[in-house]
Parts: structure tokens; C-alpha cells; sequence
């Protein structure tokens, strides 16, 4: 059959033919537009390949660090971003348009309120992913998990994402069916949230086209950074899932949600407490105790509405567990929604702090947020992804055998991800911490702990590729089920409006009912919930000055460390070192003295980092001579044998670009940064001189090279790192220019 | 840091603030949840499943 004969009579695709039936209920026919969820259904298939192959490459070079082929664009640091963002934004991002734009359609009797915004959210959110997956491998990166692009795509984001919200508002406003379903609160939230998060987080001096920086600084950045960051995996990962879930497990399964009363609680509770979890991402760090407590407690009952949610998934399938053992969908179902009580328990378990202060930094958080993504997001996709592809080509699935089989190889790769992980995670956390009998540190060289974990990294790796041979075969079985039928462009409905209908009785009154028929209202307390714990977070934490208790000695970094903490951020180091020593002697005595908030005034953004495959940064300053660090940049091995760290052979050659240092300056200026007036003018002179001191250190330890190179910028930044509290205040107050270096 | 704790004006009312805060959100969508009728809840329930095959009568929603 043509493709064409699926089209309704009437061809624009928007117009919709009103039959009047009388006054009590006119009939009006109308169709759903299947191109957009087919466009959006292949773009989730083609990224999910992409960026888990991206993720791959990562897991290669964890213990093969040649596996960047000493290519500067694809090494470790630049490509996570490109991993990360790839799964999330585009892959569960794909497949999140794809779940709403089909069920939306269907759950308001309407199609959708514009069709070119459609395409607008279609083109312009897989443009970003391409700006995104160009960008990155450049270096062009904020440095912050999950928002690294840069300032001119984030804009380009904030608009198509608010063309998306456009359109999903105006589908409600413009619906048949008077009460909005429980999946598309999950959607408005989700549409609401991650708008503020984005534009909150986001905010930016621009220094030029590609290159900004934060306008908040140290622990505020930090907290506004997790609070965005723990947000974007409650309302980018979970709530539209969420939402997927109510809507496509009730369709697989053929039988109505367990408990839509739960669905209710669960939502309301759910969204009001997500908000305030960001904070367990910095337990233990310079973020005062208040923040991180409430961080923690609201993370604890976020098991709660967590738990709820996966109960009403799983009972869904009461009574239809027969059909589990045969449909593939619903085994997918099944095991996303297990992965995500899974996850959801745990996840609260990591936020306490004494279990966080063993798994921070460590494989265990991997671990915790594959379950998450591989089982929740990953299994949930291809669910949805093998119940809409016959749906939209009007045919049978070309192999039920080969999902089924997808389905276990897909469980195999994440046993073989996460389990290694876990033991990695668990190990690594307690060779930290472990003294021996004298009172030392039992493995003090952090290289030894990182040789233990190694195999753990190999096993993740194939773990890895078996999840990735199942995205695979789930292509071929997509693409062999659309050769197999005839997409249906649109699909032809009819239903009565509820504006043609009769107020039933108890209607008006003000009840949940009432509210799931007025969308706004909807909107503006959903809004509601999820700003006040945002609010009451973050508000104190900039307001109030005693959160961060000022250093004397703590200055500006000069010309020259600016520009090598820039290319820090655009090589992505703090993908492997942190930089934040926590109040344990297991730390101190590794790293030296904790970390003070006071410290990172002027960290804009801040560095601290989630994740030690390396040491700790913080006070790496003045604890090796320059030219170790001029050979650990070029060779780690020839420094620390059996090294994963990737070799950064260019920074020797690559020339030290300074033409953009006045404006580097001129917009640490505008972000609170006090450098004296007309230093821009000066930057250069301070630069050069304090290279040549280096480059006169390197000569000493028998290397030659050039002040202009990159290397120099980076060693300069390193050895300023963690030093400036050693200062006396006498020395200190001597400083001319107000700015000091360590070289 | 327990000195910083000490300096921060209200620092325990922040706290207590929010978890009266989250009771009152939980309890208001907790009695909204109750209050609804069971054909509403029943029919709700049934919304995605409207162009399907009718459930049968095992499958009806549970008027948790």
C-alpha cells in the first residue's frame, strides 16, 4: 500500500474537519501526525549507537590510554562530554520526543498545536546535538556535567526547548479530552523544569563566541551546578519516563494503571522533593553543612514517591505476568522498571553521608548511574521503540525471537557494566581510606589502587560492547520491520470535544478533577513546587555571606594561570581529578589540608570535579618541580609507570593563543574577580614574564622549550593550585598588583 | 564547618521550614487523591487504553 492511501482526504495537516452532530456532542475528525514521532523514533536509534560507542571509546582508554591514537579530539576528557551528552540529550532526549509527541497526540484527542513547531523542536534540538558532538571534541566546553556547551548553543537550546513547550502547552489548550492524563503532568513538569534549570545554571559572562564563564563562583557555582545537574536526571531522565511509563505500560500490558490515586500522590510528592536533592552530589565538601543536610534528607525520602511510582508500574502487569514471558515489550518494561526501583533505592542510600563519604569519587556512583541509564532509560527506550515501530508502518515486528534476545543480551552487557563497577567502586573507596597498623595510609601511592581497578575497567568495557551489540540488533529488527510494512504518515481519528459536552456533576467543585482539566493552573502550581525548594536552596546560599568565609591570602590568578586553567577546562581534567579535599584523614593525609569555601572565590566555574581515576588537584601546587609536570604531561608513564593517563604530547607544541586574554580578563572583571583597573593592558607583560621564570625552572631540570607553548600555561596553573593558604598575610600584603604567582 | 553552622542566622528554621513545607504538599495531594471518585479514578485509568481492545475484567483500576 502507498503510503499516501494511510493520508486522510483532507491534505493540509493541520486542518481539521469539524462534523457538526447535534449540539450535545459534534464529532470531530481529525489526524495524528505520525512523521514527527518517526523522525524523532530513527534519530534515538541512530544516537543511541553514537554515543554509546562514544562511551566505548571512554571505557577503551581507561585501560588502554592509546586508544585516543594521541588525537587530541577524541582523548578521554573531551570525549566523556561527548558520551554523556550524547545518551542523555540525545538519545533519551530523541526518545523522550519521541514518547510524548505519540502519546500527547493520542491522550488530548488532538493533534499536535503546530506542526512546524514540530520540526522546529525536531531540526533544532538534533542541530544542537551535532553543534554539540562538533564543540566538544574542540575543547569548547563550560566544564560543567551535562551543561558543557557553550554559551551560544545553550541560547539556541533555551529557544528550541521553549518552541517544545510551546507546543505541548497548545496541544493541551487546544484538546478534546477535558482531563489531562497523569503521564502528561509528568511532561509539563519536565517542560517547566529542565527551562529554569537550563537558564538558572546557565548564565554566563561571554568572552567571545565560543568561550565564557560562569557568573557564580565556587561553592555557589557548585551548588547551582548540582542543583541543575541532579535535576537534569530527576526531570530529564525521570519524570518524561515516567510519564512514558503510564502511558505506554498500561498500552503494552492492556490493562489500566494499578492505582491512578497513587499516580497522583506520586507525581505531587515527586516533583516537590526532587528539587532539593542536588546538594548530595557535594557532601562533605567546602558547601556548608546546612545545604548539604537538607540535600541529604530530601534525598532519603525521595524513596518514597520513587518507590510509589515503581509500584504502580510493576502492579500494573498483575494478572498479565503471562504475557511477560512472551512479549519482549513487556520485558523490557519490566526490567526498566525494576532497574529504576533499583536505582531509586539506591540512589537515597549514596546520599547518606556516611555511605557517601565511601562512594563519592569512586566507580560506585558509575555503577549506580549506569543501572539508571543502561536499565531505566536504555530498556524503556527499546520498549517503546519495538511497541511503536509496527504501529507506525501498520504491521507485525519482524522479529519477536531477536528482541527477545535483545532483551537478554541487553541484561547481560549491564551485569557485565555494573557489577565489575560496583566492586571497583567499593575497592577503590576503602584502599583510600585504609591505614595500616603504624598509623599511615596503607597504600599512599594513589597509583596503586588505581592498578587494582584496572581489570574491573576491562570487564566494564565488555559489558559495554555486549549492551551495544543489542542496540544493533534492535536496528536491524527496527529497520527489517519498516522494510516489512507501510509507514502511516498520519493516522486518521475522531472524537467529541469536551467543550461540546455537558459539566458533569461535581465538575466545578475545587478538586483534583477540576484541576486535571485546567491545564494552566496545572502548570503554574506544578511550577510552584518544583521553584521552592530550588529557592530556598540556593538563595541563602548566595544572600548570606557567612556561607563563605573570606581568605586573605586567597588572590586573583594570574594572566598566565588563567590561561592554563582555561585549557585545563577545555582537555576536561576534572573528568579525572577533582579538585576538593574532604575533612577526612584519609584525605589529608594523601592530599593536605581540606578544602575551604574561602578558596574558590574566584573559580568562576568552579573545578571541584566528581570523580577521582586520578588524584586529588587541590594542593598539587608547589609539590613537584615544573619539569616533573612538564614530563607527566608528555609522558605519564615516564613519571608514574603504569599510568592511564592519557599522554598530552600538543601542549608542548601547540602555541599559547593570547589575543583573547584582555577579554578573559575584562569578563572575570564583570563576574566579580578584582583585577586592577587597566590590567588587561598589562596581562600580556605579566604573562611573558612569568613563562620565562618557568621556562628558566624547565632549563634546570634539562628541558628546552619555548615560553609560548600551552604546557607552560598549565604548569603555571598547577603549581598556583591549593597554595595560596599557605601564604602568610605579611606576604600577602605585599602584593603589588594584587595578584600572586607561584613561579 | 560547626563554626560556620553557628554563624548562619536561622540555620534550623531553614530545616524545619522544609519538611513542614513537604508535609503540607504531601498531605494536600494525599487528600485530593482520596477525595476523587472511583468511576473517575476508574475511567481516568482507562484513558490510554481508548483505542485498544476493551480490558478485560481482571484489569480494572485499582481503587487504591
Amino acid at each position: 500500500m502507498r503510503e499516501s492511501e494511510f493520508m486522510m482526504k483532507a491534505a493540509a495537516p493541520n486542518t481539521e474537519n469539524k462534523q457538526p452532530q447535534g449540539l450535545a456532542g459534534a464529532v470531530e475528525g481529525f489526524k495524528y501526525d505520525n512523521r514527527i514521532v518517526r523522525a524523532f523514533a530513527i534519530a534515538t536509534v541512530v544516537w543511541g549507537v553514537i554515543g554509546m560507542s562514544a562511551g566505548l571509546l571512554c571505557a577503551l582508554q581507561l585501560f588502554y590510554p592509546n586508544a585516543n591514537f594521541e588525537f587530541q579530539f577524541v582523548t578521554f576528557g573531551r570525549l566523556r562530554p561527548v558520551h554523556t551528552n550524547a545518551v542523555v540529550f540525545a538519545f533519551v532526549g530523541n526518545g523522550m520526543f519521541m514518547g510524548i509527541y505519540y502519546s500527547v497526540q493520542r491522550l488530548c484527542k488532538a493533534r499536535m498545536f503546530s506542526d512546524k513547531l514540530s520540526w522546529v523542536n525536531f531540526w533544532g534540538w538534533n542541530g544542537i546535538i551535532v553543534a554539540a558532538a562538533i564543540t566538544l571534541p574542540l575543547g569548547f566546553t563550560t566544564s560543567k556535567e551535562y551543561a558543557e556547551l557553550e554559551w551560544p548553543i545553550k541560547i539556541v537550546l533555551a529557544i528550541i526547548w521553549v518552541a517544545f513547550t510551546i507546543n505541548l502547552l497548545g496541544t493541551l489548550v487546544k484538546r478534546r479530552e477535558k482531563h489531562i492524563y497523569v503521564a502528561i503532568w509528568f511532561y509539563i513538569s519536565t517542560a517547566l523544569t529542565v527551562a529554569i534549570l537550563h537558564i538558572v545554571n546557565g548564565l554566563e559572562v561571554p568572552v567571545s563566541f565560543w568561550k565564557g564563564y560562569s557568573i557564580y563562583a565556587g561553592v555557589q557555582d557548585a551548588l547551582v551546578q548540582w542543583w541543575y545537574g541532579h535535576n537534569a536526571v530527576a526531570f530529564f531522565l525521570t519524570t518524561p519516563y515516567l510519564g512514558l511509563m503510564y502511558y505506554y505500560l498500561p498500552k503494552a500490558a492492556n490493562r489500566p494503571i494499578f492505582s491512578y490515586r497513587l499516580s497522583i500522590i506520586h507525581f505531587w510528592a515527586l516533583i516537590f522533593i526532587y528539587i532539593w536533592a542536588g546538594p548530595h552530589h557535594l557532601l562533605y565538601t567546602a558547601l556548608p553543612d546546612w545545604a548539604q543536610s537538607l540535600g541529604m534528607v530530601f534525598s532519603v525520602m525521595l524513596v518514597a514517591p520513587s518507590w510509589g511510582g515503581m509500584l504502580n508500574g510493576l502492579l500494573t502487569l498483575r494478572g498479565a505476568w503471562d504475557k511477560v514471558r512472551q512479549d519482549p515489550v513487556l520485558k523490557f518494561m519490566v526490567g526498566a522498571v525494576t532497574a529504576y526501583g533499583m536505582a531509586t533505592l539506591e540512589g537515597p542510600a549514596l546520599a547518606i553521608k556516611t555511605v557517601n563519604s565511601l562512594s563519592h569519587y569512586t566507580d560506585w556512583t558509575i555503577a549506580h548511574v549506569h543501572t539508571a541509564a543502561l536499565g531505566w532509560n536504555g530498556l524503556l527506550t527499546f520498549s517503546v521503540l519495538y511497541w511503536l515501530f509496527p504501529r507506525l508502518y501498520r504491521t507485525q515486528l519482524w522479529s519477536t525471537k531477536l528482541a527477545n534476545t535483545h532483551f537478554w543480551i541487553a541484561l547481560l552487557g549491564m551485569m557485565f557494566y555494573v557489577i565489575p563497577m560496583y566492586i571497583a567502586g567499593i575497592t577503590e573507596g576503602m584502599m583510600w581510606k585504609q591505614f595500616s597498623t603504624d598509623g599511615f595510609l596503607q597504600y599512599p601511592n594513589f597509583l596503586q589502587i588505581v592498578l587494582q581497578i584496572v581489570p574491573f575497567y576491562r570487564l566494564r568495557a565488555i559489558g559495554g560492547t555486549i549492551y551495544i551489540i543489542g542496540v544493533w540488533l534492535m536496528a536491524y529488527n527496527l529497520w527489517r520491520t519498516a522494510r516489512a510494512g507501510q509507514f502511516a504518515p498520519e493516522e486518521e481519528a475522531q472524537a467529541v470535544s469536551y467543550r461540546s459536552q455537558p459539566v458533569a456533576q461535581g465538575e466545578e467543585a475545587f478538586n483534583h478533577r477540576w484541576l486535571e482539566s485546567k491545564p494552566i493552573l496545572l502548570t503554574g502550581l506544578a511550577l510552584v513546587a518544583v521553584l521552592i525548594g530550588g529557592m530556598i536552596e540556593i538563595i541563602p546560599m548566595i544572600v548570606i555571606k557567612e556561607n563563605v568565609k573570606t581568605i586573605p591570602s586567597v588572590k586573583p590568578y594570574t594572566a598566565l594561570e588563567l590561561m592554563g586553567r582555561d585549557i585545563y577546562i577545555r582537555e576536561g581534567c576534572l573528568a579525572c581529578h577533582s579538585q576538593m579535599i574532604r575533612p577526612f584523614r584519609s584525605e589529608t593525609e594523601r592530599y593536605g589540608e581540606y578544602s575551604k569555601a574561602g578558596e574558590f572565590v574566584y573559580d568562576h566555574p568552579f573545578l571541584w570535579g566528581s570523580k577521582r581515576i586520578g588524584p586529588d588537584l587541590q594542593r598539587i601546587g608547589a609539590k613537584y618541580p615544573d619539569a616533573w609536570h612538564y614530563n607527566h604531561l608528555d609522558d605519564p608513564r615516564s613519571t608514574s609507570p603504569g599510568s592511564i593517563m592519557p599522554r598530552y604530547s600538543w601542549l608542548l607544541t601547540q602555541e599559547l593563543d593570547i589575543t583573547s586574554l584582555p577579554a578573559r580578563i575584562s569578563a572575570m572583571r564583570r563576574v566579580g574577580v578584582p583585577y586592577p583597573a587597566g590590567y588587561e593592558s598589562k596581562a600580556a607583560a605579566d604573562l611573558k614574564q612569568q613563562a620565562g621564570k618557568i621556562v628558566e625552572n624547565l632549563q634546570v631540570g634539562q628541558i628546552k622549550t619555548q615560553p609560548d607553548r600551552e604546557i607552560i600555561a598549565v604548569i603555571a596553573y598547577l603549581q598556583r593550585l591549593g597554595t595560596d593558604i599557605k601564604l602568610e598575610p605579611k606576604a600577602t600584603a605585599e602584593a603589588g598588583s594584587g595578584l600572586h604567582a607561584s613561579n | 564547618m560547626n563554626q560556620l553552622i553557628e554563624k548562619l542566622g536561622g540555620i534550623e528554621a531553614i530545616g524545619i521550614f522544609s519538611i513542614c513545607l513537604f508535609v503540607a504538599v504531601f498531605t494536600a495531594s494525599m487528600i485530593l487523591a482520596f477525595c476523587l471518585k472511583k468511576p473517575f479514578l476508574k475511567a481516568m485509568g482507562k484513558l490510554p487504553l481508548e483505542e485498544e481492545q476493551a480490558p478485560d475484567k481482571t484489569s480494572e483500576s485499582n481503587p487504591l
